[in-house]
């Protein structure tokens, strides 16, 4: 394997890896890898020549939409469905009650989290139509199929649904009071699972022990991912060779299609094609197993047309997996040099009213992973309790459990050196895992692979000119202005694998990635792979890496991915895998295809393998005879005159699965500085720095912009963005961009990035995941950040979203 | 949305005349606000009667004592008018702070003002600027226009024609914005005529309204420091997802403030 990245980054030994910076320099002699080049899809996605799944208009396509709860939680003691099915247009009106007759299967969960104790969770899975009973708005109660999208809206306001109310819980915090109303009355409780990692009493004796104890009230507010581009999807189902053809905005088409075909409506795997086109952001949110979907492709069946849904924005905000929502008590223990000797963190987790199929791993796995981050934490203890509530279902979204982990984490941190008058900076580095210490072997989770966080350290203080800062943050306090400067160390976990490792928590899909290389006649190349592209820029990064590899142009290379009917069967995008997966499944499918290519070459040019050099797409041997790599793939397409070894094939193709042997752990630090409005509250980010040791940077800019786009996102959960649902009726208050804020481009301060690159020890690119980052650390730099700058008036504590009232009203608090 | 039957009226006699033969009508001047309503299908009017097309309400008139605006005059064109940025220059910045680019560029003054929304900008500068609404059938003083949560002192079949505004010694508008929306979530609009000032706020409760203490104040100084010890009153603002009312009122009194020193700053290096 390190054969192999030697190779690909020409350099000649192990030791002389590049592991600092991003000049592309410093991967010697790289044609693409390492290098910024630009994404050639941003021509067209940037002048709105995307086709998106909306875009897909099909001969005589029909209307579907949905009649969803207005109630959080209610009995439904009748339903009728005979005014909306004689409504103009209405071609067919579905309940329950057809899904349970037609013998429909249900929604799964792909990653289950049992009790600490064994006891399976309690799981409710999310129902394609509710029967019975409502359990959060936005609930599905029936779908209506028409011709037009104004005859379906017109039909679903004639269904009549006799509701009777009942009380609600929505506050995460809440939902294990001994008087909480019940979201699923079988299980006695409102709790999914129960988790206990770490050693409880050795934790309470380190802290009853420690020189100085921090405790706080940490929450992790719900959020929403709301990508541009609402869901939506078109099916038509072809009686003639019965088969189904799905357009849909899906980050893991061959997931969809399993989970249809297996799972809900039991069509044979080669009678659906999922086709999942240009789509417009994703997080996470288009990536799980989606409720309308399933009505959708049944629909066009039962009616023998296509049929289509596309939400509406506000249907997003009630269908869409929501996310974080998470109540925590955490404490974090100190010796009198600020060394932490121990952590209790506490925590429940809002699962919604409805299992979604990554959500119980979400808390119950990621999140105590990097729960001690990037700190040598000796003894550790954590009780994670993932609840039902009256919401929206929740589930994976850009950072998934990092954040969460990180707000805990370092908010303890900092509080812990303030409190004990060290300086926040040092008590970090007396903390933090050294170099030599990799791989880290965790208390309650996994070892870390490898890093270089006090280096991270260095370049983050550098970049930010954190001495400067601290003089311009006197010189401000000495004027009565308030200025805040926030550290965020932390750990991302990325491109999870092995398979079997998966398999091992009940997980119900594999960690492997999947790629073709097909050389076409004339030497060009289509790559196909089996991750999804919406938005991270595969074609150029995936192009990079076979054209180093292969020797040849980047623009002779197309990738394919979103067809289940020409990609081979992947596992999709998501939690930073695609690089490290499925880029590594390139490089071996590039290595194949560059054997096959030298034994051609060295049969054409009579010379022994070993005699060949290879260079600018040409083999030349020593005698000065030369054959290029299109004329290669012209004699194994021709096959005239091909090596007569056994087994040898004519044709220029290669197959990869490629199974990481481990996840790999990328790491960060931001550092965010604020001034905060004093009349006002106001937080304002003047400057963020961000220092990111993602392993080997395929494309650096990309992974620049992916820094950057993580940020916006992570801004957002930090000063603005907020679920709220009304306590009393368990209504969704924060229904539209009116009342839910989101980042706009004025709320982004100046942005700097560096990077160094300690390669990932698990794949032979040395990649490690690169998207998340932003998004995980912050809402801690710049929840510190707040805290910094209002310490000296006494305040001890913000909670998110940061808005100015509650910097106002914390400000007040410590004046009267 | 709901099938709608829309019809462009060529003068305003014929607009008043599909207004009267169809109760259920409603008039569409830019539909930043009732189109998006009727997206949602809050707003479910039986005909839509533009007034895109009526030269006759889109005019800008300048004089040394008044701006007057046709009802059907664009944010934009308010946000770009020399004149006005001369005569009343934070009308102008006013004008520019509505919403965003598309909504500048349709929403219409006349609009925003019938709509009466608790959170528009307009409003504000209607009221500190002595403003004199005239519909086809009277002319409103701003003081009685405005009656409450979207609500105004039309009446059925009244459309507004123009809006004249007083031009003032000086002015100001500040706006702290919603987080989300964007609408002000408090804005002071805040206009001194040298005899007498007037303090209008928006934002804040269910309809704009005059803050009689500051304007008594700064009638008599014109100064920051005139505003010392008043404090407003929570009772009557609004509570919300975004504020409570104590929030609310401390920011009116930020925002007055502030308005005061900027314009009084002004005068002093002028």
């Amino acid at each position: 394997m390190r054969d192999e990245i030697c190779e690909i980054f020409s350099v000649n030994s192990t030791a002389e890896l590049p592991t600092v910076g991003i000049e592309a320099s410093e991967v010697r002699d790289s044609r693409y890898i390492g290098k910024p080049l630009l994404r050639p899809e941003d021509k067209k996605l940037l002048t709105g020549r995307g086709r998106y799944v909306d875009d897909v208009q099909l001969p005589n396509m029909v209307w579907c939409a949905f009649v969803r709860s207005p109630h959080s939680h209610a009995l439904m003691n009748s339903i009728s469905t005979d005014a909306a099915s004689k409504a103009p247009g209405v071609l067919r009106v579905i309940t329950a009650e057809d899904w349970a007759a037609a013998g429909m299967g249900e929604l799964t969960v792909v990653h289950p989290m049992p009790f600490s104790d064994g006891r399976p969770m309690n799981a409710a899975t999310r129902p394609v139509f509710a029967s019975n009973k409502v359990n959060h708005v936005g609930d599905i109660i029936a779908a209506v199929v028409a011709t037009t999208r104004v005859e379906a809206q017109n039909a679903v306001e004639m269904v009549e649904v006799d509701y009777e109310e009942l009380p609600s819980v929505t506050d995460v915090a809440k939902a294990l009071d001994t008087d909480a109303p019940l979201v699923h009355e079988q299980f006695g409780s409102n709790a999914v699972f129960e988790v206990h990692k770490g050693d409880e009493a050795a934790v309470l004796d380190a802290l009853a022990k420690a020189y100085k104890v921090v405790e706080l009230p940490l929450c992790s507010n719900r959020i929403g991912a709301n990508p541009i581009e609402p869901r939506s999807y078109a099916c038509s189902y072809d009686e003639s060779d019965d088969r189904y053809t799905l357009y849909a905005c899906s980050q893991q088409p061959h997931y969809l299609r399993r989970w249809l075909a297996v799972y809900a409506l039991f069509i044979p795997e080669h009678k659906l094609q999922v086709i999942s086109p240009n789509v417009g952001g994703s997080f996470g949110v288009k990536g799980n197993f989606p409720v309308e979907v399933a009505t959708v492709v049944w629909a066009s069946k039962l009616v023998g047309r296509p049929v289509k849904w596309t939400a509406t924005r506000s249907e997003s905000m009630m269908s869409d997996t929501q996310a974080r929502d998470h109540f925590t008590l955490a404490k974090m223990g100190f010796d009198k040099d600020g060394h932490i000797v121990g952590m209790y963190v506490d925590t429940m987790a809002a699962l919604g009213a409805y299992l979604s199929n990554f959500a119980p791993s979400i808390p119950g796995n990621s999140y105590p992973q990097t729960v001690t981050g990037l700190y040598k934490t000796p003894k550790v203890f954590l009780r994670v309790r993932g609840v039902y509530t009256n919401t929206i279902p929740v589930d994976a979204y850009r950072g998934s459990g990092r954040p969460e982990a990180t707000w805990v984490n370092e908010r303890l941190v900092e509080n812990g050196a303030r409190e004990l008058g060290i300086n926040v900076v040092e008590l970090r580095k007396r903390n933090l895992i050294g170099p030599e210490d990799f791989p880290y072997k965790t208390l309650i989770s996994r070892t870390y692979d490898s890093g270089n966080p006090p280096l991270l350290l260095e370049k983050l203080l550098d970049i930010a000119q954190y001495e400067k800062l601290l003089e311009q943050q006197r010189a401000a306090r000495a004027q009565g202005k308030l200025m805040g400067i926030g550290l965020a160390c932390f750990l991302d976990k990325a491109g999870t694998g092995p398979s079997a490792n998966l398999a091992s928590r009940g997980g119900l899909h594999g960690g492997y990635e999947t790629a073709v290389i097909r050389v076409h006649s004339d030497g060009k190349v289509s790559l196909f792979a089996g991750t999804h592209c919406h938005g991270q820029g595969h074609q150029i990064t995936y192009a990079a890496i076979a054209a180093e590899r292969m020797g040849i142009d980047i623009t002779h290379i197309h990738v394919v991915e979103g067809d289940t009917d020409r990609i081979p069967f992947g596992n999709g995008t998501w939690g930073g895998r695609s690089v490290s997966v499925a880029g590594t499944a390139i490089l071996k499918a590039a290595n194949e295809i560059m054997l096959k290519v030298r034994r051609i070459a060295s049969h054409v040019l009579k010379c022994g393998d070993s005699q060949l050099v290879y260079s600018t797409s040409e083999f030349k041997s020593p005698d000065g005879k030369s054959i290029g790599f299109a004329a290669i793939a012209d004699l194994a397409y021709h096959g005239a005159n091909l090596p007569v070894d056994a087994g040898f094939t004519p044709g220029l193709e290669a197959t990869s699965f490629y199974d990481p042997p481990d996840s790999n752990d990328p790491q960060a630090m931001h550092l965010a500085v604020v001034e905060i409005d004093k009349d006002t509250g106001v937080v304002s980010i003047k400057k963020y720095f961000t220092a990111d040791d993602c392993g080997n940077l395929i494309n650096p800019m990309i992974v620049e912009g992916q820094v950057h786009g993580g940020l916006a996102q992570g801004i957002g959960q930090a000063l603005m963005e907020n679920i709220v649902y009304d306590d009393n009726s368990g209504q969704l208050t924060t229904g539209s961009f009116m009342d839910y804020a989101m980042p706009r481009a004025d709320s982004m301060p100046p942005l700097k990035s560096t990077f160094i690159q300690t390669p990932a020890p698990s794949n032979p690119l040395g990649a490690k995941g690169a998207s998340e980052s932003g998004t995980i650390g912050a809402p801690a730099a710049i929840g510190n950040a707040v805290v910094d700058a209002l310490w000296h008036l006494g305040v001890r504590h913000i909670t998110m979203p940061i808005t100015s009232e509650k910097v106002w009203r914390a400000m007040r608090s410590v004046r009267n | 949305m709901y099938g709608v039957e829309y019809r462009r009226a060529s003068s305003v006699a014929e607009a008043l005349q599909l207004l009267e033969s169809n109760p259920d009508a409603k008039l569409l001047a830019g539909g930043q606000s009732l189109i998006a309503a009727m997206k949602l299908r809050l707003s479910a009017p039986s005909m839509l009667v533009d007034l895109g097309a009526l030269k006759e309400l889109g005019a800008i008139a300048v004089s040394d004592t008044s701006v007057t605006l046709g009802a059907m005059v664009r944010h934009a064109q308010v946000a770009e008018s020399s004149e006005i940025c001369t005569a009343i220059p934070a009308l102008s910045s006013l004008a520019k702070g509505v919403g965003d680019h598309m909504v500048r560029n349709m929403g219409t003054i006349g609009g925003s003002v019938a709509n009466n929304d608790p959170a528009a900008d307009y409003p504000s500068a209607l009221l500190a600027l002595d403003a004199l609404v005239k519909t086809t059938k009277r002319a409103i003083a701003a003081e009685d226009f405005f009656l409450g949560m979207y609500e105004t002192a039309l009446e059925p079949g009244e459309i507004i024609v123009s809006i004249r505004l007083r031009n003032p010694a000086r002015a100001r508008y500040m706006k702290f914005k919603n987080p989300a929306s964007r609408f002000a979530m408090v804005g002071v609009f805040i206009a001194d005529f040298g005899d007498e000032s007037r303090v209008a706020v928006t934002g804040a409760a269910s309809s704009v309204f005059r803050v009689a203490e500051m304007e008594a104040a700064l009638s008599r100084n014109f100064d920051a420091a005139s505003l010392d010890g008043i404090s407003i009153s929570p009772n009557d603002l609004a509570s919300d997802l975004h504020s409570q009312a104590d929030y609310r009122a401390h920011l009116i009194e930020v925002l007055a403030r502030r308005a005061v020193i900027d314009m009084t700053e002004a005068a002093a290096s002028a």
